[in-house]
């Protein structure tokens, strides 16, 4: 057990503005579940890559089975038996799966030509023994994501890899998929001795799954410890480097009438295939809706038909007792709803422009700020800038810095900031803490909280199962664009849960 | 603060380093023809500025850059490229022309106005139809209003050939506007007039527009991000549209100054492709329009003091040309120099994190 199968010294690797890992030292045994964790921009993954081979350390050595690694591509890393499973998958999706497991190492006939039949028989074994059930003549684009992960782990266990590196390896998982992931790792490394690195933000997972813990923060390896040796709140505090409370949260019970009523809603994604398919409810005055659902279930047509952005082709969406179905952004916005929407980048900031100009967006019109309709009071607009920096915890060293140099979870409280002040009843808000780091979803779960116990109806869709749990008071869960389910919060576990995401109802709980 | 100014300082920077670069290689190119490179920008420089005169000629010359930069700035920032500008110059210097030849018993001041407002007119309207096309359709905008430039060169031609060929047998030209309406000149035998003083005007109106209104702050963020334009209820489709018809006005505009102000009537070349002078202009300094004015001058410059360089040593008036596409060359390349900036920082441990 004590071999030591990579080993790193003194590895430090410089960006051109970052220094994304400071000297960092640590060996992984052969044999063990390895979990590295930390926040967002914390190293985690340049030091994966350094092991992968995809880039080269600027200082330090790394030992791959006791050799000095001196070139470093990631086909030399496979040679030598490191095998990585990308969070986003690199599979065709018009292949089977035998097809997409030996791609670039086909089997042949004859020489030139690809044996298919052989292929699917050398898929058939590597199933059996390893353990990972898949269909070899089904095609990717037909099986669900947890199916295309055991495919990504067969391809690189078909190309002989002992050391598999995980990245984020449940992050697009139901609870059911991941507790069958986690099943698939430990046979892999108790029964056929391999070796398991996984790189992931979620704590309990890491708890569960892992030997060892490396924890990183800001580029340097804080600790690495023995997984039996702490809990979940001792390892936030070494990622974030303080106490982390994300235990408790104030929620009075609200009494409200309805402000959001939704029926029979149709909508279409941009391929022109029916996203939503007849999906109703309605949210009340200080309640929060979480909307429960694997990614891709409608979610994204959801929010943005109720913003505005996306036709409603068929059903009706009342705000405050007002059919406001086909209206404009600009409409919706005036019956008093914000939204945060899913991808910042794209949809709610303009990363070349100052925090100012981004936090002005929306109010550039308002006498506050603007004198008859044309002249723009900059020191006023400057002002209420600052303002909001402060109190949205905005990590910033001046307003006027291009929102597109700031870390994810800074552009996240610029979007949240201005959306958040202007005067709302409604709030959309979608993936509010994606790409952020846990420091900032505390401030962000907070603010959230403190919008609800003012009286907000408050529509929350995520792809993080915790946060919904958190925060929601009521949860229905979204699957291929149609309510399957609908629950208080807590009447339901994570578990039950994670059943209707995938559109299998109770009978099967 | 210091963020916003250090990028600033940055490109002024690599502005002049290209510009430097530029200035350097067109010297090494007269060596090469046995010319002395101090001897030739020394009279491309007194060519430019050497006497009244001279000066009036090069500043004469910025009139139609300046207003051509600013129609580039301003579709350009909003994300929707005219490219068409001197299609639509073409319309605006015809219809002005043919107000002045026409109607010669207005009051001066009516017909001035008029030729103006019928030059803006015609040059918004016919960059209203590709962006309509764009908005409405997603039709290249690019494509089309490089197409209608030669449907409207072309269409003026016919028409001063033919409909509106001159009484006095001049070929590819129109009759003279009347006497009164000619602006008048502010320097002797120059061809500097007060359209230039309307240009001023102009410029001011835009950069106010632009910088200090918000619905230059919306055109910017609409050319920046559509959708989150889109997403925070401005109406793109509006402003995109809108953006086209300011730029085809000012092109129109800068028509009307050429008939008004140089020529006295419209003639079949009228422009020497100065809406393609006036979008590198505007290209160079990121449509800023301070920085339109000033390099308006410097193109001037270039263009004036190259003629009197020919003249004066022989070197080539088109060495200037190289010269200018030289320093478009290097300003494209800007991300270049920022790396280099970054790296030269590194180097000195200034950038921490």
């Amino acid at each position: 057990m004590s071999e030591r199968i990579i080993e790193l010294k003194n590895v430090s690797k410089q960006f051109p503005s970052v220094l994304a890992n400071d000297n960092i030292s640590l060996h992984i045994n052969k044999g063990e579940i390895y979990a590295i964790v930390g926040e967002n921009g914390a190293g985690k993954s340049t030091l994966m890559k350094t092991m992968y081979g995809l880039h080269e350390p600027t200082s330090g050595e790394v030992y791959i089975k006791g050799e000095k690694i001196k070139s470093f591509s990631p086909s030399n890393s496979i040679k030598r038996g490191i095998g990585m499973v990308h969070q986003h998958f690199m599979l065709v999706p018009s292949f089977t799966i035998a097809e997409n497991i030996v791609l670039g190492s086909e089997p042949r006939s004859k020489r030139i030509f690809s044996d298919k039949k052989k292929a699917v028989d050398i898929v058939k074994s590597l199933s059996r023994t390893y353990g990972l059930e898949v269909d070899p003549n089904a095609k990717i684009q037909d099986v669900s994501v947890g199916i295309q992960q055991r495919v990504e782990i067969l391809k690189t266990l078909y190309k002989g890899a002992d050391i598999l590196i995980l990245d984020e390896p449940t992050a697009v998982l139901t609870p059911q998929e991941t507790e069958e992931l986690f099943k698939v790792i430990k046979r892999l490394v108790n029964e056929l001795d391999k070796t398991v690195i996984i790189i992931t933000h979620k704590l309990n997972e890491v708890l569960t799954i892992s030997d060892r813990v490396a924890v990183m923060r800001q580029g340097k390896l804080v600790d690495v410890v023995n997984t039996r040796e702490v809990n979940e709140k001792i390892l936030a505090e070494l990622m974030v480097g303080r106490e982390v409370l994300l235990e408790d949260i104030d929620k009075p019970e609200i009494k409200g009438e309805e402000v959001v009523r939704v029926k029979d809603l149709v909508v279409k994604d941009n391929r022109g295939f029916d996203a939503l398919k007849g999906v109703s409810f309605h949210i009340n005055k200080g309640e929060i809706l979480g909307v429960a659902g694997i990614e891709g279930n409608g979610q994204s047509e959801l929010t943005e038909a109720l913003a505005g952005m996306r036709k409603i082709e068929v059903g009706h969406v009342f705000i405050k007792g007002i059919d406001a179905t086909g209206f404009n952004p600009k409409k919706i916005r005036e019956l008093g709803v914000a939204h945060i929407p899913e991808d910042r980048l794209v949809t709610g900031l303009s990363k070349v422009s100052s925090i100012t100009d981004n936090i002005l967006m929306g109010s550039q019109f308002k006498e506050e700020f603007c004198k008859n309709k044309l002249h723009l009071k900059r020191d006023k607009i400057r002002d209420y800038a600052k303002k909001l920096i402060k109190k949205f915890d905005v990590r910033t060293p001046s307003e006027d810095v291009k929102v597109g140099s700031l870390s994810g979870g800074n552009m996240q409280k610029v979007v949240i900031a201005r959306e958040f002040s202007f005067n709302t009843e409604i709030l959309l808000i979608s993936q509010p803490t994606r790409g952020v780091d846990i420091g900032a979803i505390e401030f962000i779960h907070d603010q959230i909280i403190k919008k609800r116990n003012e009286g907000c109806a408050i529509l929350l869709i995520s792809a993080e199962l915790d946060e919904i749990f958190r925060l929601s008071d009521r949860i229905i869960t979204l699957y291929e664009g149609k309510v399957t389910g609908e629950f208080k919060n807590g009447e339901i576990t994570k578990n039950e849960i994670g059943y209707y995401m995938t559109g299998n109802r109770k009978e099967q709980v | 603060m210091f963020k916003k100014a250090k990028d600033n300082v940055e490109y002024l920077i690599s502005l002049f380093l290209s510009i430097f670069a530029a200035l350097l290689i067109g010297a090494l190119i007269m060596l090469l023809n046995g010319q002395n490179p101090i001897v030739g920008y020394k009279a491309l420089v007194l060519g430019a500025f050497g006497s009244k005169y001279k000066i009036a000629t090069t500043f004469a010359k910025t009139v139609p850059l300046i207003l051509t930069g600013l129609a580039t700035a301003i579709s350009f920032m909003s994300g929707i490229f005219n490219i068409g500008g001197e299609g639509q110059l073409y319309l605006g210097a015809f219809a002005a022309a043919y107000i002045g030849f026409t109607f010669t018993n207005l009051p001066v001041f009516i017909a001035i106005i008029l030729a103006i407002i019928a030059s803006a007119l015609i040059g918004g309207l016919y960059a209203y139809f590709p962006a309509v096309l764009r908005v409405k359709y997603e039709i290249d905008e690019v494509i089309t209003t490089i197409m209608l430039n030669s449907v409207a060169i072309l269409f003026t031609n016919y028409l001063v050939n033919y409909p509106f060929q001159a009484a006095q047998g001049k070929m590819g030209g129109t009759d003279m506007i009347a006497e009164a309406f000619k602006f008048p000149k502010l320097v002797k035998l120059s061809k500097l007039n007060t359209s230039i003083f309307y240009t001023a005007i102009i410029a001011i109106i835009i950069y106010y527009l632009i910088k200090k209104t918000p619905f230059g702050y919306n055109f910017r963020i609409v050319g920046e991000n559509g959708v989150f334009a889109k997403y925070a209820g401005i109406n793109t489709k509006r402003y995109m549209i809108l953006a086209m018809v300011i730029s085809g006005a000012l092109c129109g505009i800068a028509g009307a100054f050429e008939v008004y102000g140089v020529h006295y009537r419209f003639l079949q070349n009228i422009s020497k492709g100065y809406a393609f002078d006036g979008m590198l202009v505007a290209l160079i300094v990121k449509n800023n329009p301070v920085g339109i004015i000033l390099m308006s001058i410097f193109f001037a410059m270039l263009k004036t003091g190259s003629n009197s360089m020919e003249v004066a040593t022989g070197i080539p008036s088109e060495l200037i040309l190289v010269i200018q596409s030289i320093i478009i060359l290097f300003i494209a390349g800007e991300n270049g120099f920022k790396k280099l900036f970054k790296e030269y920082r590194l180097k000195r441990g200034k950038l921490v994190k």
